[in-house]
């Protein structure tokens, strides 16, 4: 067992030889297992299926009761107090999301609240917050229910549940799992941002391993009966795994998917010419000219980059706003190193255009400055 | 459309009496869908958890349909005698198996995943049972109640038979008069009004479920 | 959702939750018709039988009366058998649209018809006899066997037919190679309804001359003999109830293979 941690915290829980065995069946699902999670980090549990990495997460809010051991929480050996007392203190998000049908969203949201019995005002100031900080507008959404939503929505919303009564906890179960990809994505994205601003302690388990190293601060790759193989920060899991268990679930490509730690706001933004409307072939010119730069970027009135223009078609005929190619691929600072990537290959140029969450211009991104932050990787400061 | 005519004075000439009947056959149909509906439900509810004991009640219920109803309705007669009383024992044995196999049915069909979050969010057991899954389970309850009132309606006509009144009496009068005049319209009335009566008894009880089935889950009965 | 690790040294376990109502139905059909047998012959021994209740009880009686019930749900079930099932596999065919759902509605709004009022309207229409008795019942017993053929037939996996379509099946082979073997269970329930309740419904044959058990219960009845109104309902209790659980058996051991 391979364990570093960046500081001498408390954990904030503590599962202590724990096991959890299951009658008529020999081996137990989770044998053993000491496990720390510490506060503001994201856990990772990633494994293959039916390695017991559910049944552990179920343990920490005793869905599942564990045959022995202790469990902790902020110091205190909950293992034998209230499980619902438990549980209020404690944000679950599940797969298939679970919202109740017959309630509205905002009662959805509500419920743990209401089960502490917080006072109706701040119940419905809590839930609008809620419902804005992961993105649905209340007033669309309150009173909506959810057979109405899509399945990202409702996720979100279950997201947003979980987090009623201001747990300090997370425990998440593969939640974006049913959704499309590129909702998950979006999700995912989502749910950093929102993580740097609440920095909750969450613990989430996965069978994806692109979505362990995304999502986590470190992840822990778990054996049958939830053993741990291998437990640390994502980049030293992919540049030395432990073994060849967490070889082979690493898969090939496993140097590749460090791309997928950095995000796109480590590096150093290139600045680009740019260009506003309304603007003259000869303007354009001069300013490529000045800043050495035979590429230029076309941005609207509210920093919307809107075409790729280069010297060349500047020079055939035509008005400056059809000159050029459109933008059609723009670059988030939260988005991976190989969301940049890619992005940067489709344009023939070789850079991207980074934008911020409004879709206004912040700067370009170049192989080369892609490169050069990838060189100094190493012994690197981990992913925010 | 004279048949109809002749029937409708009929009816009116004997007003006291049809409503009587119509009286009677209510009460039995409320007694009895509250009674067994409350057995039903308290049995389903605590047999949820139990798999043994959901399927035992289920087949026990069940085998009380399949006595026929005379022998259902004169079986007790030497420990309870005529009347009221062995009719309503019929009956509210005939009542219990719609309402408690909907109530069953209605209670396991609640998504495990709302059942999931809701545990997880630390709501008690008997919290969880009173604000999610009763009122899920509740529209596929009320189809069932709506079955058991509507084979009440339709069986009580046999308490004639024993002295226990309803509609079944102007059938009992009509098939004992026979060929004599009013026989006939004695007999409709008896039929006619049933279905009426089951009807009504029906629609009313489906606009309960309009309005007690909470929004998110309208159209969504069994 | 969750997965719980099962690892290959998992032993089956047969317990008692596995048991369905459906098959605990074979037992408790029996166990209550054991206790009112034990009823009815402890009741025959021990109480007093005076002149009156002996001669309605009189073996000969009872056995005739039997036989006239056994006799009536026999071809009532026939019967409704044979109108029951092709009207229900002609509203299933996919040529015959939307009358099945209303059917099916109208069928179950049927049940408020009271059968006591049925025999007695078909006697005005068709006069006494067994004949009037057997259509009656028949007529009566169609509804919830007409809605079970419809509902059964429905289940049928669609995809068997598609299947059974697209190597090149006619109407006529899907149906008598495909889905009437996939039915037999719904159908065979169905006999089984209906025999039940047929059986138990020639009890108020009795009414319009018709013979069978009812007899005995109104004579009972009529003359104020507890007696002998217990032994006729229980008699006719006990035939239902064996009924159903032969019925049962069939439904066990006579569906197709893997079905």
């Amino acid at each position: 067992m391979n364990e570093t941690t960046s500081a001498p915290l408390e954990p904030l829980i503590r599962l202590e030889h724990v096991t959890k065995r299951y009658s008529g069946v020999e081996e137990p699902a989770v044998r053993d297992l000491t496990l720390d999670v510490y506060p503001g980090e994201i856990l990772v549990l990633v494994g293959p299926s039916g390695c017991g990495k559910s049944t552990t997460l179920r343990l920490i809010n005793r869905m599942i009761e564990p045959s022995a051991g202790t469990i902790l929480y902020e110091g205190e050996d909950v293992t034998k107090a209230d499980p619902n007392a438990l549980r209020r203190r404690i944000g679950y998000v599940i797969q298939q999301v679970g919202l109740f049908p017959h309630r509205t969203i905002a009662e959805n949201v509500a419920t743990v609240p209401r089960l502490l019995r917080w006072p109706k005002k701040r119940i419905k100031e809590r839930v609008d917050e809620l419902l804005e900080l992961v993105g649905m507008d209340p007033a669309i959404y309150r009173d909506r229910y959810p057979s109405e939503l899509s399945g990202g929505q409702a996720q979100r919303v279950g997201v947003a549940r979980a987090l009623g009564a201001d747990p300090d906890v997370l425990l998440m179960d593969e939640p974006f799992g049913a959704i499309d990809p590129i909702t998950r994505d979006r999700l995912q994205n989502e749910f950093l941002r929102l993580q740097g601003e609440l920095r909750k302690t969450i613990v989430f388990v996965t069978h994806d391993i692109d979505e362990a190293v995304k999502m986590g601060d470190r992840i822990a790759i778990l054996r049958e009966g939830s053993e741990i193989a291998q437990i640390d920060r994502p980049e030293v899991i992919l540049t030395d795994p432990a073994d060849d268990f967490v070889e082979n679930f690493l898969g090939s490509g496993a140097v590749l998917k460090t791309l997928t730690l950095r995000r796109v706001r480590d590096i150093e933004l290139a600045p680009m010419v740019t260009l506003r409307r309304p603007v003259h072939r000869g303007q354009a010119l001069q300013a490529m000219a000045d800043a050495g730069s035979s590429t230029a970027v076309l941005l609207d009135d509210g920093d919307h980059p809107l075409r790729w223009i280069d010297e060349r078609s500047l020079n055939s005929a035509g008005a400056i706003e059809s000159a050029g190619r459109p933008i059609t691929v723009q670059v988030q600072p939260e988005d991976t190193l190989q969301d940049a990537l890619s992005a940067m290959l489709t344009t023939s140029s070789g850079m991207a255009v980074v934008v911020d969450a409004r879709g206004r211009y912040l700067g370009g991104c170049t192989i080369e400055g892609l490169a050069s932050l990838l060189l100094h990787t190493g012994n690197g400061n981990g992913s925010a | 459309m004279d048949g109809l005519r002749s029937w409708f004075e009929y009816l009116s000439e004997r007003s006291d009496l049809v409503f009587t009947a119509l009286g009677e056959t209510m009460v039995y149909v409320v007694t009895v869908t509250i009674a067994a509906g409350l057995l039903a439900v308290v049995v389903g509810v605590s047999t949820r958890h139990r798999p043994f004991s959901k399927e035992l009640s289920l087949a026990i219920a069940s085998v009380f349909l399949t006595i026929p109803s005379l022998a259902l309705f004169t079986i007790f007669i030497p420990l309870v005698g005529l009347g009221f009383v062995p009719s309503f024992i019929a009956l509210f044995l005939y009542a219990i198996l719609p309402i408690l196999r909907n109530t069953t049915s209605g209670l396991d069909s609640v998504d495990p995943s709302v059942l999931e979050s809701a545990r997880g969010m630390g709501m008690t057991p008997r919290q969880t049972l009173w604000h999610v899954q009763l009122p899920l389970a509740w529209p596929i309850m009320l189809a069932g109640i709506r079955v058991s009132a509507m084979l009440t309606v339709g069986i009580s006509a046999i308490a004639t038979l024993v002295a226990g009144g309803g509609l079944g009496d102007f059938i009992k009068s009509g098939l004992a008069r026979l060929p004599l005049p009013n026989s006939l319209e004695a007999i409709w009335t008896g039929v006619i009004l049933s279905v009426l009566l089951a009807l009504a008894i029906d629609i009313a009880l489906l606009l309960l479920g309009r309005f007690t089935t909470p929004a998110g889950i309208r159209g969504k009965s069994a | 959702m969750t997965s719980i690790a099962v690892t290959p040294s998992r032993r089956p376990r047969r317990s008692l939750s596995a048991w369905t109502s459906d098959q605990l139905d074979l037992i408790v059909t029996p166990f209550f018709a054991a206790i009112l047998a034990i009823l009815l012959a402890t009741v025959w021994i021990y109480s007093d039988i005076d002149d009156t209740t002996s001669r309605i009880l009189e073996p000969s009686e009872l056995l005739r009366q039997t036989y006239q019930q056994l006799y009536l749900a026999f071809f009532s079930t026939v019967l409704v058998i044979l109108v029951a099932v092709p009207i229900g596999i002609i509203v299933t065919r996919e040529s015959v649209p939307r009358i099945k759902d209303s059917l099916v509605s109208i069928l179950g709004l049927g049940q408020a018809i009271p059968a006591y009022g049925l025999i007695v309207l078909f006697f005005v229409w068709l006069g006494s006899g067994p004949t009037t008795v057997i259509i009656a019942l028949a007529t009566f017993a169609l509804l919830p066997v007409l809605r079970n053929t419809i509902v059964g037939l429905e289940r049928v996996d669609r995809s068997v037919i598609e299947a059974g379509k697209g190597m090149g099946m006619t109407g006529l082979q899907s149906l008598t190679r495909t889905e009437l073997p996939l039915a037999v269970p719904v159908i065979i329930a169905g006999i089984r309804t209906a025999a039940v309740i047929n059986v138990g419904m020639a009890s108020l044959a009795f009414l319009i001359g018709g013979g069978g058990l009812g007899e005995t219960i109104n004579a009972g009845l009529k003359l104020n003999r507890p007696t002998a109104i217990f032994v006729g309902a229980a008699l006719v209790a006990l035939i239902a109830l064996l009924f159903d659980f032969f019925g049962g058996l069939a439904q066990r051991y006579l569906r197709p293979k893997g079905v």
